[in-house]
């Protein structure tokens, strides 16, 4: 993973992305074998930010982690904790450590998360944040004020392609795209007209926007049932749950491996989309049995 | 309106503790319309603390629309059981902040020249419209109103992360709100709403960061005054 993330993006390469979910509390030698793990095989590695609105190590310092194995890290910030200062502060730093890529996102709701009571920031939202993001890779702060050394970011949102009712999860996209963005990281998708039908809307917009599926592992039967009832914009097909279920006890991870692998697989290979990102929530150490299933990776 | 809830008799009675005669003061406006302050709410609190032990010195009972944190009205309304105010060892306000605070400061300090002690009886719960049985919050008093872009719905009240720029990826099926799924999502609201009126064009363009300096509180306003003959 030596080259830049922006590279690999302006290249015709198929592209895949993970994501590392920092621990809660400093014992990140688990996340440190994970990122040893994974950075050679992947692009590039996603580090959430208080995911779920759960307090954890920071997205931050995590980036800096990959930074230190060598890796290339892709800085997810959301509005949800920050505000404008501290959001620009974040990215100057990020950016003086060798950290070039963002992920512009809103954030979960603090409801979500163990930290309930705490007072919600979303002084700006995430179209706002790719703006910011510009606004600072052009040498000044979002106040007009010159930047003392500036910063070159690339710049990701993210999307929902099976979300119900779409149009307007589109028209948010198109203002993103608007705004100005390099790749798009989706929401997991399991149905591939959904996502088929996303990329379409997507290229006609701008086709330089380069765009990798969300594909998240399943990991029991009970997981991909919970994330129907409870994450707006996932849809798990039927199917993959009765295949899930099927299994025998302690076997339905596997399955999960082999429906991730084959969705990449489809993808690739019917050139859908151009890549991938891969959250293997809490299994991170299970991507590289992902990529051989999808017979990216050699056995 | 100010939407209010009664306080817990328990923390009421817990801020009265040592404090034997106490004026209750009422409001004719929002906390007569939330039943958190009208006539019937003054007088059962007056039987509550009466039962705990205290002696009521007086009750006031503002009529319907006249407002508790008008300071004019506040001033003519006290001054008819000033004795009573400067006999007393509490003032409990069964009104909103605004209410309590107008008659501490504008009242009690300046015009009596009283340092009482004074009493919250309600949790005030934001700016709200609607009734006569449900009410919503629909304004955050945002200083630079924002509706005219966005077809009469505000999601910086109605969105639960007061996004300006569309939905956030927690939008139901049922185009429910993530965090809250008896709530709307306001741009499905939104959406909808500019279709039928033939601008969703409207929603396509990208609305700046808001200018929260207009929201530094506190914020202060000179009117010219009301004749109140």
């Amino acid at each position: 993973m030596a080259e830049s993330f922006r590279k690999v993006l302006k290249s015709d390469k198929f592209i895949i992305t993970a994501e590392i979910g920092p621990v809660k509390g400093t014992n990140v030698q688990k996340m440190i074998d994970n990122i040893k793990i994974l950075k050679d095989k992947v692009d590039a590695l996603n580090v959430t930010d208080n995911q779920s609105a759960v307090m954890r190590y920071p997205s931050l310092g995590t980036c800096l982690l990959i930074k230190e194995q060598g890796g290339e890290p892709i800085f997810q910030i959301t509005c949800r904790d920050r505000n404008r200062l501290s959001i620009q502060a974040d990215l100057l730093f990020a950016y003086s450590r060798g950290i070039e890529n963002v992920l512009c996102l809103t954030g979960d709701s603090l409801k979500m998360g163990d930290h309930s009571e705490a007072k919600q920031v979303y002084d700006i939202d995430s179209v706002h944040l790719i703006q910011l993001v510009h606004t600072l890779n052009s040498g000044k702060d979002l106040s007009g004020n010159n930047l003392d050394g500036g910063v070159d970011f690339c710049i990701g949102a993210s999307a929902t392609p099976s979300a119900d009712p779409i149009e307007p999860q589109l028209i948010k996209y198109e203002k993103k795209i608007k705004a100005g963005i390099d790749f798009v990281q989706t929401q997991a998708v399991y149905d591939l007209d959904e996502l088929k039908r996303f990329v379409n809307y997507s290229r006609n917009i701008n086709r330089s926007v380069k765009i990798l599926a969300g594909i998240v592992l399943l990991v029991s039967a009970r997981m991909a049932k919970w994330m129907n009832e409870n994450i707006p914009g996932i849809f798990v097909p039927q199917d993959f749950i009765d295949e899930l279920a099927e299994m025998p006890k302690g076997e339905e991870l596997s399955k999960g491996i082999e429906i991730a692998g084959k969705l990449i697989r489809k993808i690739l290979d019917e050139k859908i989309c151009d890549g991938v990102h891969i959250m293997a929530i809490g299994k991170e150490e299970k991507v590289p049995d992902i990529l051989k299933a999808a017979g990216i990776l050699k056995v | 309106m100010i939407g209010q809830t009664k306080k817990p008799i328990e923390e009421i009675i817990e801020y009265l503790d040592g404090k034997k005669k106490i004026v209750i003061y009422g409001c004719g406006g929002c906390a007569t319309v939330f039943h958190t302050g009208g006539e019937p709410e003054v007088k059962e609190m007056a039987d509550i603390l009466t039962k705990n032990g205290k002696e009521v010195l007086a009750t006031v009972t503002p009529p319907f629309g006249e407002f508790t944190c008008y300071a004019p009205w506040s001033k003519q309304r006290m001054s008819s059981c000033k004795s009573q105010i400067e006999e007393c060892d509490a003032v409990l306000m069964l009104c909103c902040g605004d209410g309590l605070q107008v008659v501490r400061e504008y009242v009690l300090e300046n015009e009596f020249g009283l340092n009482k002690n004074i009493y919250p009886g309600t949790n005030p719960v934001g700016h709200m419209g609607g009734g006569p049985v449900l009410f919503k919050e629909k304004c955050i008093q945002c200083g630079e109103c924002e509706l005219g872009r966005l077809c009469g719905i505000c999601p910086m009240t109605q969105c639960a992360k007061g996004l300006l720029n569309g939905p956030c990826g927690g939008t139901r099926k049922d185009g429910k709100c993530e965090v809250n799924p008896d709530n709307d999502c306001a741009w499905v609201l939104i959406y909808k709403r500019l279709k039928e009126l033939g601008e969703l064009d409207k929603m396509q363009e990208i609305m700046p960061p808001k200018d929260w300096s207009k929201m530094q509180r506190p914020r202060e306003l000179e009117v010219e005054p009301l004749s109140l003959e």
